[in-house]
């Protein structure tokens, strides 16, 4: 099937009306929950995936895309309005928005930032029904042994690659892969650390593992930091559109921004941040207006939200046709999509070819309604901001319990919840980042079942992971990708800085 | 209950012990979780490089953990910058809410159970009196039988005794 007829067909599926509502729903919805400020779009997910459970696979995928990228949206609102990112990759847009916004020009950024993410979230679909397809017919010669080191380059990118300490990001992932063991062995049907509780033979589930650690553990967080002061400025929101000096200087920073941006996000373990980020290094190298970046120069809003969102639509190229998540965010759409009996991986496109497509198709009507939802609402989001933050936390916290509780009727889960917030909220103290925990949760069983598999084809010989050429070449990549950011983090170490303060969710 | 909640977030405030320790103590929890896992593993049995048994991957990961927990604890050890200042009193309030929604939701009904883990949750913010936690607890509980019973139609009871 050519890309165009795919496209086609895709549309047409995410035209019916169910799917055009869940669309909307979780677009409107991952805005709400981005805006709300240091609640990212992993914590937005995990509070919303419960919703769609009754929903069928493509209307459940295409809403948590829309929550997705809704919220990557809304985090850059509260970076625009008040300084404080909603998201980790929305910080970059905090740099030339919230200077635009004092200097009165709140409504011409958060316009930009909306224009911006739409084109760049085109871009970004366009190289996802290009790539996508390709990346998949290759992968469809894969083995076991490919699988395993697909999954372990994929592992090892997204924990080295994160905040801080690549060995403690290293740390979580293995944590995780060892959550990933509990509950009943699919092989052999032998009972694996569950305490004997029967409410544990499944395993823990991926909603509860991800509203504690990110939900509750966020919220913990949140509490004293928007106590701390959170307050906005006398902003002036009379202006909205840019004037055609403004939309001229916005034009190659967003094409720039979404080539940076779909390049990143394709990659797994770098994710929105690092795009944005670099796509705002280049953007201040390369603009005749350089020395206006971080006084409220318009393509410094425009630069990274075209980056953050590209990347966002790039991030499902290897998590859909790879089954490897880039980040924890796309570690729960995998969790998802298994939920429903899905695994994802290059059967995918042949396999639930409509299901592919319709996402992708999706993605231009998410972009659109995205953009129509947020230039009206621009008021709407001022207003939520302006709630104070002591109303909304213990509604939040309610909304997780109820979520929690409505998955499977049982309050042991919201027990469950509580510890995994606590070990959450932990783990920040401790300085450990959560996201690499999830994603080795939800690959723990896969990489288990394909080593199983490979070593029992190459009849116990793990050699084989390093004769066979694709699975040696990615080894060798995973071993390079390490010693890469172990390196960095020991010299980073020695000049006294964190290695990579470029963590996403 | 006011001065005793002033004093605990007053001594957040005080002077902060280095990171070190607490980074270590963290590495040790690892290592704690990797013995469990290891000890677990070998009693399932690891089986033979070509059929792996039930405990092989938890084995192999609990070994890779247990060294990456001592790398953790030697770097942390190092580590001189400040602590991360704990917030107990919104952990303790959070939990708290979780665990008396869990005890009530089933025993008292839904409206009931979100309305005591509104207020219990709101605990930490000293701005908002009593009185408005209690109203914010009210609303979030009709929002709550309205949405999820009304128009989801999940099939939670209103109130236990209906």
């Amino acid at each position: 099937m050519d890309i165009l007829t795919g496209f086609g067909q895709g549309l047409l599926v995410a035209l019916e009306p169910v799917n055009l509502l869940y669309c909307f729903i979780g677009v409107f919805l991952g805005t709400f929950i981005g805006v709300l400020p240091g609640i990212g779009s992993m914590a937005a997910i995990s509070m919303l995936l419960p919703l769609t459970f009754h929903l069928d696979p493509t209307a459940a995928l295409v809403m948590i895309a829309g929550v997705y990228y809704g919220a990557e949206y809304g985090g850059s609102i509260a970076s625009v309005l008040m300084n404080i990112p909603g998201t980790p990759s929305s910080s970059i847009t905090c740099i030339d928005g919230y200077p635009m916004a004092r200097d009165g020009r709140a409504g011409i950024a958060l316009f930009a930032s909306a224009v911006a993410s739409f084109g760049g979230g085109l871009i970004g679909m366009v190289v996802m029904a290009v790539l996508a397809p390709a990346l998949a017919s290759l992968a469809l010669n894969f083995g076991p042994t490919e699988y395993f080191a697909v999954i372990l380059l994929g592992l090892v990118a997204a924990s080295a690659v994160s905040n801080g300490s690549p060995v403690k990001g290293i740390a979580m992932v293995v944590a995780g892969l060892m959550l990933g063991t509990v509950g009943v062995d699919i092989t052999t049907g032998a009972e694996r650390f569950t305490m004997g509780i029967p409410e544990m033979r499944d395993g823990v589930h991926l909603v509860i593992v991800a509203m504690g650690l990110f939900g509750v553990g966020e919220l913990i967080v949140s509490i004293r930091a928007n106590a701390a002061g959170a307050h906005q400025n006398a902003i002036d929101y009379a202006r909205f559109y840019p004037s055609r000096k403004e939309w001229k200087a916005m034009a190659g920073p967003v094409w720039r921004g979404a080539g940076i941006g779909s390049f990143f996000g394709a990659l797994p373990g770098t994710g929105q941040t690092v795009a944005s980020a670099v796509a705002y290094a280049v953007e201040k190298k390369l603009s005749p207006n350089r020395a206006n970046f971080g006084k409220g120069a318009i393509e410094g809003v425009a630069v990274p939200e075209a980056a953050n969102n590209s990347a966002t639509q790039t991030a499902f190229i290897p998590t859909l046709t790879l089954g490897v998540p880039g980040s924890a965010s796309m570690a729960l759409v995998i969790g998802a999509l298994m939920m429903y009996g899905i695994v994802p991986g290059p059967r995918l496109l042949v396999d639930h070819s409509d299901l592919f497509w319709g996402l992708v198709a999706s993605f231009l009507i998410g972009n659109v309604l995205l953009l129509i939802l947020n230039i009206p609402m621009i008021g709407l989001w001022v207003r939520l901001l302006q709630i104070p933050y002591r109303y909304m936390y213990p509604t939040i916290i309610v909304l997780i319990c109820v979520g929690v509780y409505s998955v499977n009727n049982n309050v042991f889960d919201i027990w469950l919840t509580l510890a995994f917030g606590w070990a959450g909220y932990l783990m920040r103290l401790f300085r450990f980042e959560p996201a690499p925990f999830l994603i080795g949760f939800v690959l723990g069983p896969m990489m288990e079942e394909q080593l199983r598999r490979a070593m029992l084809l190459s009849r116990g010989d793990a050699s084989v992971f390093l004769t066979r050429p694709i699975s040696g070449t990615l080894i060798a990549a995973t071993v390079l990708l390490l010693a890469w950011s172990l390196f960095a983090a020991m010299k980073a170490r020695r000049a006294g800085r964190p290695a990579l303060a470029l963590s996403d969710e | 209950m006011r001065d005793f909640l002033r004093r605990l977030r007053r001594s957040g405030e005080t002077a902060r012990p280095p990171h070190a320790w607490l980074g270590a103590l963290g590495g040790l929890a690892l290592l704690a979780l990797s013995t469990v896992f290891v000890i677990g593993g070998l009693e399932l049995g690891t089986g033979t490089p070509r059929r792996l048994g039930t405990g092989a991957f938890p084995v192999i990961t609990g070994l890779a953990l247990a060294i990456l927990s001592l790398a953790v604890i030697a770097g942390d050890l190092r580590d001189s910058s400040e602590a991360e200042r704990p917030d107990w009193i919104s952990f303790a309030a959070i939990g708290a809410a979780l665990a008396i929604f869990a005890l009530s939701v089933g025993r008292i009904g839904l409206v009931p159970g979100v309305f005591l883990a509104t207020v219990t949750a709101s605990l930490p913010d000293p701005s908002l009196k009593f009185p408005g936690k209690a109203a914010l607890g009210a609303v979030v509980a009709l929002g709550c039988w309205g949405l999820f019973i009304g128009l989801i139609g999940l099939p939670f009871k209103p109130f236990a005794w209906n």
